[in-house]
C-alpha cells in the first residue's frame, strides 16, 4: 500500500468512531433532565411559541428521528443551531476551535520542546545529576494537576510579579483594532505571546513530563539493543551513537504515546480555559452543558473526537515514515 | 487496527516474562526505597481515608469536631481567611488558616481524602474489570467480535476522559456517584486494549493450545489461563491509573461537576479559593498539595512495580 493509500484507509476507518461518538452523545444528550425550551423561555409562557421554538430545534419529533436526521446534517457538516446562541453551532465551533488548537498546539511545543532533550540527556547519562533531575521533574510533572499549576501560575507570575496577564488569550489573528491595547499586528502577536505563556505551561507541563519519562526509557532500550553494542564494539563515539544511531528508532514508542496524549491535552484544556477565563472549546462544551444546550454538546464532543482521531491518523503516518520496516496497513 | 497499535513498543512481548513471580516483585520493591515510600504513602492514605468514612458514616464528625473542628459546618466564630499560623495574621488554632466561611482549611484537607482516594480506588476498578471482561473476550475470539469490541473501545477513547463524564454527568446529574462510575466508564479503554495485547500473545502459548485441545471451555480456558497471564501489567497501569483517576476527579470537582459543597473535597475546595488568590494565596496551595502528594505516591509505587514485573527497563 502506498502513503497515500494508506493515509485514505485511516481516515475511512475513522468514520465508525465518529458515527459511535454521535450515537453516545446524541443519547446522553437526549438522556438530561430538563427541558431547553423550557430554560430558554422560562415554563409558563404561550403554548403557540413554545411549539414554534420546538419545531424550529427539531424537539418536536420522536427520538429515533432526530437521531438519524442528526447524522445525515453531521455528515454534512451541518450541527444544528446552538440552543443558547441562537446561531449554527458551527459557528461556534468555527470561531473557538482555533483557540483551543492554538493553546493545545503551544502546551505541545513547550512539553515536547523540553522532553525531548530532558529524555535524551536523562538516558545517555544514566544515574547522573541530570538524570536524577529530569525524573523528580518528570515525577511532580505527571502528579501535579494542571489547574493548580494554573492558579499558582496566576497567584506568582500574575498577582505578585505582574508579568502575565491572569485571565483571555489574545488571538493572534485579530486585527489591532479588534485587540485592545495594540495599534500595529506586532502588538498584536506580543500581547497574544504573552496571554499565552502560563496557559501553555500549565497545560504543557503534564505533557512534558509524560514524554519526558517516555522518552527516556525509549532511549534507554535503544541503547541497549545489539546494533547500538556493536557499534559501540567499532569504536564509534557515544555521542555518534545517540546522534545516529539510538535517537531515530527510539522516537516510536515515543510518538505513539504523544499522539494518545493528545486526548488528555483536550480534556485538560477545559480546565485550564477555566482557570484562564480562556473562551475555547472547553468551555464551549461547559457552556452547553450549563445551558442544556443538545446541539451545542453533541457538535463540540464530536469535534473533541474529531481532533483527537486526526492526531492518532498523524501519528500512524508519522510512525510508518519513521519506521520503514512498517510496511503500511499491516496487521499486528 | 486498533487505534495505537504499535504500543507494545516498550513492553516486552514475550509472557514468559511474566512467570517471573510476586517473590521476584515483593523483593524489588522491598530493595527499591521510593516504591516503598509510594507504597507507605498509599497505606496512610488508605489509612485516613478509612477513618474520615468511619466518622463521616458512624459518627457524623463527632470526632472531627471533638478534637478539633467540624469540617463542613461554618464554625460560629467566623474568622474567614486566615493564612497558615507560621504567616503574621495566623494562628496555631488554624495551622493551615481558614477558608472563606473561616472553617479550619487543615481539617477539610485531611477530610478530603476519603472522597478522592475512594473514588480513585472504586473508578479504577469499574475500569479494570469492564476493561478486562472487554478486552480479553475481543482478544480470544477475535475476528468480528474483536471489532465490534474494539470500535466500541475506541470510541469511547476518541472522546477526552473529561468531556465524556462531564456530558455522562449531565446526563444523570451532579454527583460524585456518577463522576466515580463515568470516570470508571472512561477508563475501561486503557484497560481493554491493554488486556486484549496480552491475550494475543498467550492464546499462542502451548499451555492455552493444549488445554483448547483437551476440550476445555472457552470460559474456562479465559478465566484460569489467560486473565490470570495477563494480569501484572493490569496491576501496573491500575495502580498509575488511580493516581490519573484522582486527577481527573479533581478536574471535575474543580468545575463543580464532582463532589458538591459542603463536602470536603480537594478539587472543590480549589475552584471555591478561586475567589481569593490575591488576599488568600495559601488558601489555593493545601488541597493541590494534597493532590500531588496523593498522585505522587500511585506513581512511586506504580513505577516501583513496572520496574519489578518488566526487566527489561532495569533502573
Amino acid at each position: 500500500m502506498t502513503l497515500l493509500k494508506y493515509t485514505l484507509w485511516r481516515i475511512l476507518q475513522t468514520v465508525p468512531v465518529l458515527i459511535g461518538i454521535a450515537t453516545i452523545t446524541f443519547f446522553l444528550t437526549n438522556a438530561m433532565p430538563g427541558d431547553p425550551v423550557d430554560i430558554m423561555i422560562g415554563a409558563d409562557v404561550d403554548e403557540a411559541l413554545e411549539a414554534a421554538l420546538r419545531e424550529r430545534y427539531g424537539l418536536d419529533r420522536p427520538v429515533h428521528e432526530r437521531y438519524v436526521i442528526y447524522l445525515i446534517n453531521a455528515a454534512q457538516g451541518d450541527f444544528g443551531l446552538s440552543i443558547h446562541y441562537g446561531a449554527p453551532v458551527i459557528d461556534k465551533i468555527i470561531e473557538r476551535l482555533p483557540v483551543t488548537m492554538l493553546l493545545v498546539g503551544s502546551a505541545y511545543t513547550f512539553g515536547l520542546g523540553l522532553a525531548i532533550p530532558l529524555g535524551v540527556l536523562s538516558a545517555a547519562r544514566r544515574n547522573d545529576w541530570i538524570d536524577h533531575l529530569s525524573r523528580v521533574v518528570a515525577l511532580f510533572g505527571v502528579s501535579t494537576p494542571s489547574f493548580w499549576i494554573g492558579l499558582l501560575l496566576i497567584i506568582v507570575f500574575s498577582f505578585h510579579l505582574g508579568w502575565f496577564p491572569s485571565s483571555d488569550l489574545v488571538r493572534p489573528w485579530r486585527g489591532p483594532a479588534a485587540v485592545s491595547g495594540a495599534e500595529t499586528w506586532i502588538e498584536v502577536w506580543y500581547l497574544s505571546a504573552r496571554s499565552l505563556v502560563l496557559p501553555t505551561i500549565a497545560l504543557g507541563t503534564l505533557q512534558m513530563a509524560a514524554a519526558t519519562r517516555i522518552e527516556r526509557s525509549s532511549m534507554i532500550e535503544t541503547l541497549q539493543t545489539d546494533y547500538v553494542k556493536l557499534a559501540r564494539g567499532y569504536g564509534v563515539s557515544e555521542q555518534t551513537i545517540l546522534r545516529r544511531h539510538a535517537f531515530r528508532p527510539a522516537q516510536l514508542p515515543v510518538i505513539t504515546i504523544v499522539g494518545l496524549n493528545v486526548s488528555t491535552a483536550l480534556g485538560g484544556s477545559v480546565l485550564i480555559e477555566t482557570v484562564f477565563n480562556i473562551n475555547g472549546m472547553g468551555r464551549l462544551i461547559i457552556t452547553g452543558i450549563q445551558t442544556l444546550d443538545y446541539p451545542l454538546i453533541m457538535g463540540t464532543t464530536l469535534f473533541f473526537g474529531l481532533i483527537f482521531l486526526v492526531g492518532v491518523i498523524v501519528t500512524d503516518i508519522s510512525y510508518a515514515y519513521i519506521d520503514p520496516r512498517i510496511s503500511y496497513g499491516d496487521r499486528e | 487496527m486498533a487505534i495505537g497499535e504499535h504500543e507494545n513498543g516498550t513492553s516486552s512481548e514475550d509472557p514468559a516474562v511474566e512467570q517471573v513471580g510476586w517473590r521476584h516483585t515483593v523483593t524489588v520493591i522491598k530493595r527499591d526505597p521510593t516504591a516503598r515510600f509510594g507504597l507507605y504513602l498509599i497505606g496512610l492514605l488508605t489509612l485516613v481515608a478509612t477513618f474520615t468514612w468511619i466518622d463521616y458514616l458512624v459518627f457524623d464528625y463527632a470526632i472531627a469536631e471533638a478534637v478539633w473542628y467540624h469540617p463542613e459546618r461554618d464554625p460560629e466564630v467566623v474568622e474567614t481567611i486566615l493564612p497558615p499560623a507560621f504567616i503574621d495574621g495566623g494562628t496555631w488554632a488554624h495551622p493551615l488558616g481558614t477558608d472563606h466561611r473561616g472553617r479550619d482549611i487543615l481539617v477539610r484537607v485531611i477530610y478530603g481524602t476519603r472522597i478522592s482516594i475512594t473514588v480513585g480506588f472504586l473508578s479504577t476498578a469499574i475500569g479494570m474489570v469492564g476493561g478486562t471482561a472487554i478486552g480479553s473476550v475481543a482478544g480470544y475470539y477475535g475476528g468480528w467480535v474483536d471489532d465490534v469490541f474494539m470500535r466500541f473501545v475506541e470510541t469511547i477513547y476518541s472522546i477526552p476522559f473529561l468531556v465524556l463524564v462531564i456530558a455522562f454527568m449531565a446526563a444523570f446529574g451532579r454527583s460524585i456517584t456518577y463522576a466515580m462510575v463515568g470516570v470508571g466508564i472512561a477508563v475501561i479503554p486503557v484497560f481493554a486494549r491493554l488486556i486484549r495485547s496480552r491475550v494475543l500473545s498467550v492464546r499462542e502459548t502451548d499451555y492455552v493450545e493444549a488445554a483448547r485441545a483437551a476440550g476445555v471451555r472457552d470460559s474456562q480456558i479465559i478465566l484460569r489461563h489467560v486473565i490470570p497471564n495477563s494480569f501484572a501489567p493490569v496491576l501496573v497501569q491500575g495502580t498509575l491509573q488511580i493516581g490519573i483517576s484522582i486527577l481527573i476527579i479533581a478536574g471535575l470537582s474543580f468545575l463543580g461537576y464532582g463532589a458538591q459543597p459542603p463536602t470536603p473535597d480537594w478539587g472543590q475546595m480549589l475552584s471555591e479559593s478561586r475567589g481569593y488568590m490575591l488576599p488568600q494565596p495559601w488558601f489555593s496551595i493545601w488541597p493541590g498539595l494534597a493532590i500531588l502528594v496523593t498522585v505522587m505516591g500511585f506513581n512511586l509505587f506504580g513505577d516501583g512495580l513496572q520496574d519489578a514485573i518488566d526487566p527489561k527497563i532495569d533502573n
